[in-house]
C-alpha cells in the first residue's frame, strides 16, 4: 500500500515546520534539509503504518527526532556560524526592521545555549505548537520531563536574553 | 490560591503562555497572575521568548522548498526503488545500529538465545521450503489474507505479510511453519532474479525487544530480531549487508 495523493498533500503540508524545526535544531541549512529528506522518505516509505488516530504532524515530528537522534549519535553536529546571521536577517531580512533582527539574534543566541533536550523541547512546544502530549510523544518522554525541560529551558532563555527588562514585542506579521 | 479547584502550579503558567489551558482555568490563572508580580514576570517573558523564536524563525517555513524535498518526487523515487536503500538505511540507523564499519554483529557479540533459536528454525524452514520449486508454499500470493489470519489464529497474534515490492521481491506465499516451541508463520518473496527471501515469525517469550543480529548458515544470511514479544527472521542467499537491509525494511513495516 503506497500513500495516496491526499495523505503526500498533507505530508507535504508538514514540510515548511518540519524545515524550521530541523534548522533551529541543526543550525545548518543542507544537513537541516538532509533530515528533512530522510523524514519524508521514511514517512512516505512507512505512511500505510501510521494509525488513523494519530496526528499526522505529530508523526511526522517523531521520524524527524528520531532520525535527528541516530545521526546525532555518530556526528557531533556543531552550530553553522553563518546560521545566525543567516537565519535571523538575511532570511528576514526585507521583512523586519533592525531592532527586530538583533532581538531575534539574541534569541537564537540563547537558544543555541541550552542543552539539546530542552532546546527541542522549547521549539517543539513554542514554535510548532505541539501539545505537551504529542512532545512527549515526539521525543520519548514522559510529560512530566518535558515540563520540566521547558520550564528550565525558559528560565534559562530568561537569564541570558534578559528578556524579562524588555519591552513587550509589537506583532510583526 | 483559587477558587477553582487545584492550586496553580508552573505547568498551569506555561500551559497559559502557550495557550493550552482549559478555557474555565485561565481567568484563574489571569487572576493569579494580577496578584502574584513574580509569576506575571515569568509568564511576561515566556510570552515574549516564545513571539521572538517564532518571528525569528517563521520566514524560513515561507522559503520554496527545494525540489528533492518535493514529497511527489519522493515517492516517485520509493516507487522506482532508487530509495528504498536509502529508507532501509536510514533505518537501520533510527534502530541505532550501523553506521560505518561494516556490520559484523554476529562476530562480536553473541546473540541472545531467544535470537538464536529463532534464526535456526527461520534457516531450516527457508533451507526446506525455497528448495521446493513446485510448492513452497501452502497458500500462494493469491490467498495472502487467508493466510493471514490462519497463521495469526494459530499464533494468537495477528501477523501479516508485509509488502516488499519496493524492494524487488514479491510475495509468493507462505505457510504455517511447526517449530519445538509453537507454531510459527513464513512469508516468502522471490525477486526478479529468482532469489527468495523468507520472513519468519512466531511468539516469543521475551517481551523486550532486541535488536537486528545478524546470523549466517552456509550460504544463507539471516537477520533476526524480537519487538513485543514476536520474534522475527529475514532470511535470504544474499550478502549479510543486503539482508540487514531488507530486515530494516521489513522491520519497518511491521513495526509501525
Amino acid at each position: 500500500m503506497r500513500p495516496t495523493a491526499p495523505q503526500v498533500k498533507r505530508i507535504e503540508d508538514c514540510i515548511p515546520a518540519l524545515r524550521r524545526y530541523a534548522l533551529a535544531l541543526v543550525r545548518d541549512r543542507d544537513r537541516a534539509d538532509d533530515l528533512v529528506h530522510d523524514c519524508l522518505v521514511l514517512a512516505i516509505g512507512k505512511q500505510h503504518t501510521r494509525r488513523e488516530d494519530t496526528d499526522l504532524r505529530a508523526w511526522m515530528f517523531t521520524i524527524l527526532h528520531n532520525v535527528f537522534v541516530s545521526q546525532r549519535r555518530r556526528q557531533n553536529i556543531r552550530p553553522d556560524a553563518a546560521y545566525l546571521d543567516d537565519t535571523a536577517a538575511h532570511a528576514v531580512g526585507h521583512r523586519a526592521n533592525q531592532e527586530d533582527r538583533l532581538l531575534w539574534r539574541d534569541m537564537l543566541r540563547a537558544l543555541e545555549q541550552l542543552p539539546e533536550e530542552q532546546r527541542i523541547v522549547v521549539l517543539l512546544v513554542s514554535v510548532e505548537d505541539l501539545s505537551y502530549a504529542e512532545t512527549a510523544a515526539v521525543v520519548g518522554v514522559p510529560i512530566g520531563t518535558v515540563m520540566s525541560r521547558l520550564a528550565r529551558g525558559r528560565e534559562k532563555l530568561r537569564q541570558l536574553t534578559g528578556s524579562e527588562a524588555r519591552p513587550a514585542l509589537r506583532r510583526v506579521k | 490560591m483559587s477558587d477553582l479547584g487545584r492550586p496553580i502550579s508552573d505547568d498551569d503558567l506555561h500551559a497559559y503562555v502557550d495557550r493550552l489551558l482549559d478555557a474555565e482555568r485561565i481567568p484563574v490563572i489571569e487572576r493569579h497572575l494580577r496578584d502574584h508580580p513574580a509569576a506575571a514576570e515569568k509568564v511576561a517573558a515566556y510570552t515574549m521568548q516564545r513571539s521572538l523564536l517564532r518571528a525569528a524563525l517563521e520566514d524560513i517555513a515561507d522559503e520554496p522548498v527545494p525540489r528533492r524535498l518535493d514529497p511527489y518526487v519522493i515517492q516517485h523515487d520509493l516507487r522506482s526503488r532508487r530509495l528504498w536503500w536509502r529508507a532501509a538505511a536510514a533505518v537501520l540507523l533510527a534502530f541505532g545500529i550501523g553506521a560505518g564499519g561494516g556490520w559484523s554483529l554476529h562476530e562480536r557479540m553473541t546473540p541472545p538465545s531467544t535470537i538464536t533459536l529463532l534464526a535456526e528454525e527461520a534457516f531450516a524452514n527457508h533451507a526446506v521450503f525455497t528448495a521446493d520449486r513446485r510448492r513452497p508454499t501452502e497458500l500462494g500470493a493469491e490467498q495472502r489474507e487467508d493466510l493471514a489470519r490462519w497463521v495469526s489464529n494459530r499464533m494468537n497474534h495477528p501477523v501479516t505479510p508485509p509488502d516488499l515490492s519496493v524492494a524487488g521481491y514479491k510475495y509468493i506465499g507462505g505457510r504455517l511453519a511447526a517449530t519445538p516451541r509453537g507454531p510459527a508463520g513464513m512469508f516468502m518473496y522471490q525477486n526478479e532474479a529468482g532469489v527468495r527471501l523468507t520472513i519468519f515469525t512466531r511468539p516469543v517469550d521475551d517481551p523486550t525487544s532486541q535488536p537486528l543480529s545478524v546470523l549466517a548458515a552456509g550460504s544463507l544470511e539471516g537477520c533476526a530480531w524480537t519487538d513485543k514479544g514476536m520474534g522475527y527472521t529475514v532470511v535470504a542467499p544474499l550478502p549479510a549487508a543486503d539482508v540487514e537491509r531488507l530486515a530494516a525494511g521489513v522491520r519497518l513495516g511491521l513495526a509501525g
